[in-house]
């Protein structure tokens, strides 16, 4: 699904030059559930937002489904990625002024679903991740741990192919963490690719493949099934 | 889609109720202003269009050359309005009337003077008067009638079902009302109660069947199909048929130019009252481009709120272009609303603009015309305020707004934000510039030493046998103690309605013609007003021994050549005055102009007012009191009313003070918003740089070092505008000034004194944010990082 070869991505200010991304290449499969680790500053976040169709790289080559995208406009970009890709924060990032269904909905708005299709599956995913009983209160008045399902519902209300999760559990305790580890298993298990970029070990542990990065390079590769 | 981007826009104007009020308010008050002045210009350019003929109609305008200068007068002969309704083609209709009489009307005891004039009874059917009792076609049918209006029919009668009904004129003689008409409304260049047969007054007045002599006005109706061009070719010339020797060239003036033009120089059309209209529409525009400034930079500065939601919007799928439609929407949408909180601020204002302004204005909400203007104000505001804050929230990128970066503020935003202050601050500096300037000249004219006392000057419309019995009249007031004179004369000084050219004297270049005032006053008149002889003598008290002498004014003295002036013979036709005095020269007609040539006669045959010099050492209104006995008592059957020469020497600034009025109201206006915008972005700032404040704080800085920090940025942007605005405003207010003889130099301290209110004004805003935040807990700064 992901093939990547010779990623380069290097931030210029005036005085410094950081290479973020040093000739990475890697591939992911589809229906694969992958980990990405490494020191901060190591280029897991870039890579992501490449992946996510945020950020394109300097040079390299990036086929995301056989398509080569690596030098597509923000345009097409956004085309691209409403359809097939969610996203999953360790901020949530969820709309404060919007209540959850609402939350939940704009994806599908984007892609212009019509509404009574839209209601169906808005409650559909709600009902998925529980939090159907919530869906009229706004973010602020959730915990975490339900401000992140209803992240999580709303990276998969249009049925990405991709999810990326930058530290989807960064921001939780512990129960409510394997709690979401749980949803994304279990997305996973129902054929969607994870890419999951996190500092824990733990939450590594429920992938299937393990990329150590540094300095912009992948050093290790642990295979874990 | 677009529900959503409502209720977004909602719940973002809830949550943010300060902004949103700053932006609302703000935007209100800005629309406010614009619907007043467009109501006020609506008003001006609809003068005239209650008659439904408007673009048939015309009046005759007379243009006099003299030694080269064109003047135009309003003023035509007699016979002119049956020969060319007869001998033009394209002319359907003419009709003649007089300026304006200001009679005594009397029923059993009441007694009113009323504005009236004599007008030919084709008249009453061009204009379209609305009769609500009688008939235009036989209104005039008996020579004593008179029409009036219903406002006049009710305070004489009661009611409207008058026709038949007479009333008593200047103690004279009865007229029956034939018609009752419609009262006229404001906005129409004829004020009248009553309109009588031009007969009467042709009757009295043999003068004006003479081709040479203009006293009266002259109103033409073309036909629809007439060729305009061809009837002013016939007119131009018309006189030379009809004689040799006359100056005056004819034309006709369309109704439609009446009230906005109607200004002449040297024979031109020049731009009269839209000038105002013109000028006041700018202001409009620029008071909304100053509250639309405030939106966009309330708006940009905020948009750090903003980001997370335009990252994840963005990431969920949402193009440039689909961000950009939901900030223009959400910006309509405050428009909007401030529009509608406009209509309420129209509402409450209006009746204090409209006696600013001395106009019956009213709101009519169901207008339209009107609403589409609001919605279109509103779409417009809209549009421009939303604009730049659309395109530049979605253009954040996602990535840097989703890691919680900051955004810069040194960049492209930030300036284009200082020079939207800039613009804000400019515009406000030059108009308090423009106000204290022209509220200075209209001091400087107003304080002009006119060659004579206007203070505790009075004057009466004589009525009655007042002429005739002047001396008793005189000689009783001077027994009250509280006059000191008193004099007849043809016009009021302050306007001096009648001028020839016809006067030859020695040495005079017999083909040049000057043209010259003439008055015609009783010996008493230059003592009376204060005036000065310069040379030679005053008239003798005893009118008979002068006869055949006159005064002049210096300006007549210099230009018959200065010298041995006195004993020298005017001579007009057979008749022949001698020079006895020379006198200093007044200031009449224009009050911006030197004096013109002027002749005084020693005539009281025509004389209309009774002017009275009022002891200064008495109280007023115990002087009236006095005055008033005298004349009840010596002219029994007239009701009193005396007017001041000062005040009417007032009404001669109309123009200027309405200027003056409404350039203060909306300059302070103009500063309100501003500082509504500054007072919003100094909260951003100091919100912004609450961690930097805090550090500053716990390393020793001081709250006054630090107030002194946060409002130092703003004043420099109003300095700077105060550089922009100074050579703007003073080009504009010189050109101004260009247009009056008798002028202000403009004075450097003006400008200090706005540039040191600007900043004034802009430290007290920004200080209040400022030593709000220097005064916070710093830890509770640095924790909330």
């Amino acid at each position: 699904m992901i093939k990547i070869k010779d990623l380069e991505k290097i931030y210029r200010t005036e005085e410094v030059e950081t290479v973020a991304l040093n000739k990475l290449s890697f591939n992911v499969k589809e229906g694969e559930f992958v980990a990405v680790m490494g020191p901060s500053g190591c280029g897991k976040s870039t890579l992501l937002n490449i992946l996510g169709l945020l950020d394109d790289p300097d040079s390299g080559s990036f086929i995301f489904n056989g398509i080569e995208v690596a030098h597509f406009n923000e345009r097409k970009r956004a085309d691209l990625r409403k359809r097939n890709i969610g996203f999953v924060f360790q901020s949530f990032n969820l709309i404060d002024e919007l209540t959850v269904f609402e939350n939940v909905e704009l994806p599908l708005i984007y892609l212009g679903v019509k509404s009574d299709e839209r209601k169906k599956r808005v409650e559909e995913v709600l009902d998925k991740v529980q939090i159907m009983h919530r869906k009229n209160h706004y973010p602020q008045q959730l915990s975490g741990g339900q401000q992140q399902r209803v992240a999580v519902a709303r990276a998969v209300v249009n049925n990405p192919k991709l999810i990326l999760a930058d530290e989807p559990t960064g921001n939780l305790d512990s129960s409510n963490g394997n709690e979401v580890m749980q949803m994304l298993t279990e997305l996973n298990e129902q054929g969607t690719t994870i890419v999951m970029v996190t500092h824990s070990e733990h939450d590594a542990r429920y992938s299937h493949r393990i990329i150590r990065m540094l300095d912009g390079q992948t050093v290790t590769e642990n295979i874990l099934v | 889609m677009f529900k959503n981007y409502l209720k977004t826009t909602f719940r973002n104007l809830w949550k943010n109720k300060g902004y949103t009020f700053l932006n609302i308010f703000g935007l209100a008050i800005g629309i406010a202003c614009a619907a007043l002045i467009f109501l006020w210009v609506e008003d001006e350019l609809n003068y005239n269009d209650y008659f439904s003929n408007k673009e048939n109609l015309y009046k005759i305008k007379d243009s006099q050359t003299y030694d080269g200068t064109t003047f135009t007068f309003d003023a035509t002969p007699g016979p002119l309005a049956p020969g060319i309704k007869s001998e033009i083609p394209g002319i359907k209709n003419t009709a003649r009337t007089t300026w304006g009489n200001q009679s005594l009307f009397s029923l059993d005891d009441k007694n009113i003077y009323e504005q009236g004039m004599y007008v030919d009874s084709s008249f009453l059917s061009m204009f379209g008067l609305k009769f609500i009792q009688g008939k235009a076609a036989t209104a005039f049918q008996q020579l004593y009638s008179v029409v009036i209006s219903k406002k006049m029919a009710e305070k004489f009668f009661g009611s409207t079902n008058v026709v038949g009904k007479s009333l008593r004129v200047d103690n004279k003689q009865n007229y029956v009302v034939s018609g009752v008409i419609e009262d006229l409304p404001e906005n129409v260049s004829f004020k009248f109660d009553w309109v009588a047969p031009f007969k009467i007054y042709l009757d009295q007045n043999d003068w004006l069947q003479q081709w040479g002599n203009n006293g009266i006005v002259t109103y033409v109706e073309t036909a629809s199909n007439a060729n305009i061009a061809s009837i002013n070719k016939k007119l131009y010339n018309y006189l030379d048929t009809k004689g040799q020797g006359f100056n005056a060239k004819f034309s006709i003036y369309p109704m439609s130019r009446w009230r906005m033009y109607d200004s002449w120089k040297n024979g031109k059309e020049v731009p009269g009252r839209i000038k105002f209209v013109n000028l006041f529409s700018l202001i409009a525009w620029i008071i909304l481009i100053i509250a639309c400034i405030n939106f966009m930079n309330l708006s940009t500065a905020r948009s750090e709120q903003r980001a997370r939601e335009v990252g994840v919007r963005k990431v969920l799928g949402a193009g440039k272009g689909k961000l950009i439609v939901q900030f223009i929407g959400e910006s309509l949408i405050m428009a909007l609303i401030s529009a509608l909180v406009a209509i309420g601020i129209v509402y409450l204002a209006l009746p204090a603009f409209n006696s600013l302004v001395e106009k019956q204005l009213f709101v009519g909400i169901s207008n339209p015309v009107h609403i589409v203007a609001l919605l279109a104000i509103a779409l417009i505001c809209g549009l421009i305020a939303g604009s730049y804050p659309a395109f530049y929230l979605s253009s954040f990128n996602p990535v840097t707004v989703l890691n919680g970066l900051k955004i810069k503020s040194s960049g492209s935003a930030g300036f284009i934000r200082k020079g939207l202050v800039i613009v804000q601050f400019s515009i406000s500096i030059v108009l308090i510039i423009s106000t204290i300037i022209v509220y200075q000249q209209i001091h400087h004219v107003k304080n002009r030493d006119l060659g004579y006392n206007k203070q505790n000057l009075i004057y009466l419309q004589l009525q009655g046998n007042m002429k005739q019995h002047f001396n008793a009249i005189k000689n009783d007031l001077l027994q009250t103690g509280v006059v000191q004179n008193a004099a007849l004369s043809r016009s009021i000084v302050l306007q001096l309605g009648s001028n020839t050219g016809n006067f030859q004297w020695q040495g005079k270049d017999p083909n040049k013609q000057v043209l010259i005032t003439v008055e015609g006053v009783s010996p008493e008149y230059t003592s009376t007003m204060g005036m000065h002889i310069k040379e030679g003598r005053d008239f003798y008290a005893d009118i008979k021994s002068d006869s055949n002498n006159v005064i002049i004014n210096e300006t007549l003295a210099k230009i018959m050549g200065g010298k041995n002036i006195l004993g020298s013979v005017l001579s007009q036709g057979d008749s022949k005055y001698t020079v006895v005095g020379v006198m200093k020269d007044f200031i009449y007609n224009n009050m911006y102009s030197p004096s013109s040539p002027l002749i005084l006669f020693p005539d009281t045959s025509s004389v209309n007012y009774l002017t009275i010099r009022l002891n200064a050492k008495h109280n007023l209104p115990e002087s009236i009191a006095k005055v008033e006995k005298v004349i009840k008592t010596d002219n029994p059957g007239f009701p009193f009313e005396a007017k001041f020469v000062d005040e009417q020497f007032d009404q001669f600034f109309k123009a200027e003070t309405l200027i003056g009025k409404l350039a203060s109201v909306f300059s302070v206006l103009a500063i309100f918003i501003s500082c509504l915008g500054l007072f919003g972005l100094a909260a951003y700032t100091a919100e912004r740089r609450t961690k930097e404040i805090g550090i500053r704080k716990v390393l020793g800085a001081s709250a006054k070092g630090l107030a002194g920090l946060l409002s130092k940025d703003f004043l420099y942007l109003v300095a700077f505008s105060c550089i922009l605005a100074f050579p703007i405003a003073w080009w504009m207010m010189h050109n101004w000034l260009e247009k009056y003889e008798y002028r202000i130099n403009i004075s450097w301290t003006i400008f200090l004194i706005a540039g040191l209110l600007a900043l004034l004004i802009a430290l007290i805003t920004v200080s209040f944010q400022a030593i709000k935040v220097a005064l916070s807990n710093p830890v509770k700064s640095l924790r909330s990082e």
